[in-house]
């Protein structure tokens, strides 16, 4: 059925010109967090290779040296997980694969980081650290797909090395349960964040809407009037 | 499915077979030990190192370049946080002959000095090395206050991965209750001998009995 109502007509041209915004918004943020995660991610394999070349240069055999495997594991490994993300933020930057694979990659880079540093306790903050950037995306299903790899990792080696994940060799059942929580706490209140700016990246774009057609009606309204007063009485 | 899109669909599975390949190498290698032919029964008496009599004592040989020994390092300072009062250790370098002057003087050496309860020892050319059948770095040997073996492993639960390990849980146990289920645990680090000179250490030991 069509609508002759001016007002609803109005009403439905600010709301597609509401969305039209609230989607170009977004696809700004999605691709600026792309080519932001694309820097982070030469950035880490950098800081990957350094951390391999100053913490474990060599590995020996009395007085005969040998390259660590660190160092061609931070090279190789590291070039590996960050290439399909690289090579996405460039080519396909904002397609919502692009982030996913950015989140999986950005995890699988935490995993690494822990083994090129010993697995030092401090190096398990870049897990939560990781979680907090990827919230820059404002999509908590980004958010899961790190978590998903955070469990499969921990899920992983706790069946075949736990002590490499929970620190003692007998873990307790429930003891996966105990470091699930406290991922799924960071993430729920990241995941809240997310909502919540969507909500107001929205309420933003409608204003934004709103403020246009007010323009449009105001400049059709003074054109009208300049014509008028330049038609001769 | 266009062209463009199976390509990145290949790229992704390939980058997925990759990663994961990378990753089980990482974790092969962290968890494959070094070689170990387990401590004397008895504290060799021809041994330079002072044992105390009133307490046990904890022997570690550690490679002075090895990276991975920092791990066991690390561990070694949370025991000896909990039990110094009843335990003493030595840290024992390996220094082997025709090295530079300044070849033994890393970060390890005052790391282990550091703890407290801990006497670092240079071992020239391994001699204490081989007097307890250390063959790699971390390989740790622990003797009661009569110089009876207790356990004799290592102390780490990969190659240079701190954390806690079946060696350390044992020395724990039987630091404790002076029991354990095994007296032994693998030992994760570089080897302090190389293979020619390992070869040779055994000839030699063949040789003398």
């Amino acid at each position: 059925m069509r609508t002759e109502d001016p007002v609803a007509l109005a009403t439905q041209a600010i709301v597609r010109r509401a969305e039209q915004r609230f989607q170009a918004h977004r696809l700004e943020i999605v691709t600026w967090t792309d080519r932001f995660f694309a820097r982070l991610m030469v950035g880490q394999w950098l800081f990957g290779i350094l951390i391999a070349l100053v913490l474990s240069p060599y590995a020996w055999e009395g007085k005969v040296r040998t390259v660590h495997v660190h160092v061609w594991l931070a090279v190789f490994l590291g070039g590996a997980i960050s290439v399909l993300p690289i090579a996405l933020a460039v080519w396909r930057g904002g397609w919502v694969v692009t982030r996913h694979v950015i989140a999986a990659a950005q995890m699988l880079w935490s995993a690494l980081l822990i083994h090129l540093t010993g697995g030092r306790i401090e190096t398990h903050f870049h897990v939560f650290g990781s979680l907090g950037i990827l919230a820059f995306y404002r999509d908590w299903t980004v958010l899961v797909t790190g978590t998903v790899i955070v469990v499969a990792d921990h899920l992983i080696r706790g069946i075949a090395w736990p002590e490499s994940v929970y620190g003692i060799v007998n873990p307790e059942w429930w003891r996966f349960l105990e470091h699930a929580f406290w991922v799924t706490f960071s993430v729920v209140f990241l995941a809240v964040s997310c909502l919540r700016s969507l909500k107001e990246m929205r309420l933003i774009a409608e204003r934004g809407a709103h403020i246009e057609a007010l323009s449009e009606a105001e400049w059709r309204r003074s054109s009208v009037l300049e014509r008028a007063a330049k038609v001769p009485a | 499915m266009d062209r463009g899109m199976t390509g990145w669909v290949a790229f992704g599975v390939i980058w997925v077979l990759t990663v994961a390949a990378g990753f089980t190498f990482l974790w092969r290698y962290k968890l494959r030990p070094g070689e170990a032919e387990g401590p004397p029964a008895v504290w060799p008496t021809e041994s330079r190192i002072p044992r105390r009599q009133d307490r046990a004592t904890l022997v570690l040989f550690a490679h002075p370049q090895c990276p991975c020994t920092r791990a066991s390092l690390a561990e070694l300072a949370r025991l000896m946080a909990r039990f110094e009062d009843r335990l003493s250790a030595d840290v024992v370098f390996l220094r082997p002959s025709d090295v530079g002057a300044d070849w033994d003087h890393t970060d390890l050496w005052p790391r282990a000095s550091a703890i407290r309860g801990v006497t670092t020892v240079r071992d020239d050319d391994g001699v204490e090395a081989a007097r307890f059948r250390a063959l790699t770095s971390g390989a740790t040997a622990l003797y009661d206050a009569q110089g009876r073996l207790l356990f004799g492993g290592g102390i780490t639960s990969a190659r240079g991965h701190e954390g806690d390990s079946l060696g350390l849980r044992r020395i724990r146990s039987l630091l404790l209750t002076g029991e354990a289920d095994r007296h032994d645990a693998p030992v994760f680090g570089c080897a302090l001998r190389n293979e020619p000179a390992r070869r040779a250490a055994r000839g030699s030991e063949e040789e003398r009995q």
